[in-house]
């Protein structure tokens, strides 16, 4: 898996994202939690995708506390008017399942991709060059302008700025401030674009698909349909 | 208000794919009759560039801070071009910051990208005879839309066995707790459009 392509790496988390958020019973859960280990220690990283899956975990949580409170008939336990109910538990641990899931193996396939290659990924896989240029050209000045708003905020803080409502018309002043700088790098950006001979997109050429990128999809395609077949049948 | 994976059924998801293909479509069909679209496209990813870079910083609105959608704003300013804006926006966030998800990324994209179509035909409109209406309209309106996609969204995934009156009440939560928040982006498209008439206008076309 290590060796696969970028287009192949979206393929395969296409199959097994969509083969996971397939399943409605519990009884393939440990499946599919097994799977997503699998595809996480099999690419390494693993500590990436464990920093950045703290979102998703506090909102799996999140249901995990909520879902068992609300929803249900069945009472399992209960303190005064508080009452945890079976059918809310089984709710929020299918769904906190595929959410956690999907994100790990998600994360685990792309994040460690530079942005540049999976955005000539999506390319590969006929996404239209206007939107990978965008995506390109969005990725090359991110930094740049997250810095330059950053700073300006921070500038408007130090000078004592307004806070609460009052701020909020010098918000939109500086984002007007950031727009129009924008506009103006956009022009120059578009000159050197043309002297350069910008004509058919700004992405990495893509190269044709190998041996074993096809084997990284069959294999993805089988087990997205392996664990929808398991959830009908167990 | 990013629809996470996991949360809807996979048909739903589906059906957002194919919606966000649509309208896609749509968006590049229209852009393609612009005498040089590709000229467009500096622009067009600057500006986007701006809009990703300000929904990262989160603005004081008592009593808490929100991080602003600028949905609206993106229909106003670049029309056609903000539907493929915001699908590569939203790719992006979920790929980079774990925002929303791969399987989700169709729905989210009609929860963001019809409010910002709304948000353009309003200032169409209505933005050249009373700019300061519309774009307040354009700003809140296109938050109060992506709440109520939302919200149906959910509502509509989530298991049968959660009772109507405990999806009553969760639903009037949100729309409290977004409310600020609608209101502070009317308030800031407002502002900021007057201040682009004002210095830049080919900032704001139609207006």
């Amino acid at each position: 898996m290590a060796e696969a392509s970028p287009r192949a790496r979206l393929v395969v988390v296409l199959f097994l994202a969509f083969g996971i958020a397939a399943v409605q019973g519990l009884a393939v859960l440990p499946w599919v939690i097994g799977l997503a280990l699998a595809v996480v220690l099999a690419c390494g990283h693993w500590w990436l995708v464990l920093r950045r899956m703290r979102g998703p975990a506090a909102l799996a949580l999140g249901l995990v506390l909520v879902l068992p409170l609300i929803a249900g008939e069945t009472v399992l336990a209960q303190l005064g008017p508080i009452a945890l109910r079976l059918e809310g538990v089984q709710a929020a641990a299918l769904i906190a399942g595929r959410l956690l899931a999907i994100v790990a193996i998600t994360l685990a396939l792309l994040a460690p991709l530079p942005p540049f290659q999976l955005v000539a990924g999506l390319r590969g896989l006929r996404v239209p060059a206007l939107m990978t240029d965008l995506a390109l050209l969005t990725l090359r000045y991110l930094d740049e302008v997250s810095a330059d708003l950053r700073r300006a905020h921070l500038a408007r803080q130090l000078r004592g700025g307004r806070s609460g409502w009052h701020a909020l018309p010098d918000h939109a002043r500086l984002l007007a401030s950031s727009l129009i700088r924008a506009q103006a790098r956009s022009e120059r950006l578009w000159a050197a674009m043309r002297l350069r001979g910008y004509d058919t997109g700004l992405a990495l050429p893509v190269a044709p698909l190998q041996v074993h990128d096809w084997v990284a999809i069959t294999g993805a395609a089988l087990l997205g349909c392996g664990v929808i077949w398991l959830d009908r049948v167990l | 208000m990013h629809l996470p994976d996991g949360i809807v059924p996979v048909e739903m998801a589906l059906a957002g794919y194919a919606c966000s293909a649509g309208l896609v479509a749509l968006a590049l069909h229209r852009i393609k009759t612009l005498p040089d679209p590709q000229a467009e496209i500096p622009r067009v990813a600057m500006l986007t560039t701006v809009f990703f870079a300000a929904s990262l910083i989160a603005v004081p609105v008592p009593p808490a801070s929100v991080h602003l959608m600028l949905a609206g704003l993106m229909g106003v300013m670049l029309g056609w071009f903000a539907i493929p804006a915001i699908m590569v926006g939203l790719f992006l966030q979920a790929m980079l910051f774990g925002h929303g998800g791969i399987t989700a990324l169709g729905l989210n994209g009609v929860i963001f990208g019809l409010p910002a179509l709304g948000a353009f035909g309003i200032w169409r409109l209505i933005g050249g005879r009373w700019p300061d209406v519309g774009a307040f309209l354009a700003g809140s309106g296109a938050v109060l839309a992506a709440l109520a996609l939302f919200a149906g969204i959910v509502l509509a995934g989530l298991p049968a066995v959660i009772d109507a009156g405990a999806e009553r009440i969760a639903l009037q939560l949100l729309l409290i707790a977004h409310l600020p928040l609608a209101l502070a982006e009317g308030v800031i498209v407002m502002t900021l459009l007057r201040v682009l008439r004002r210095v830049e206008p080919r900032l704001v076309p139609h207006g």
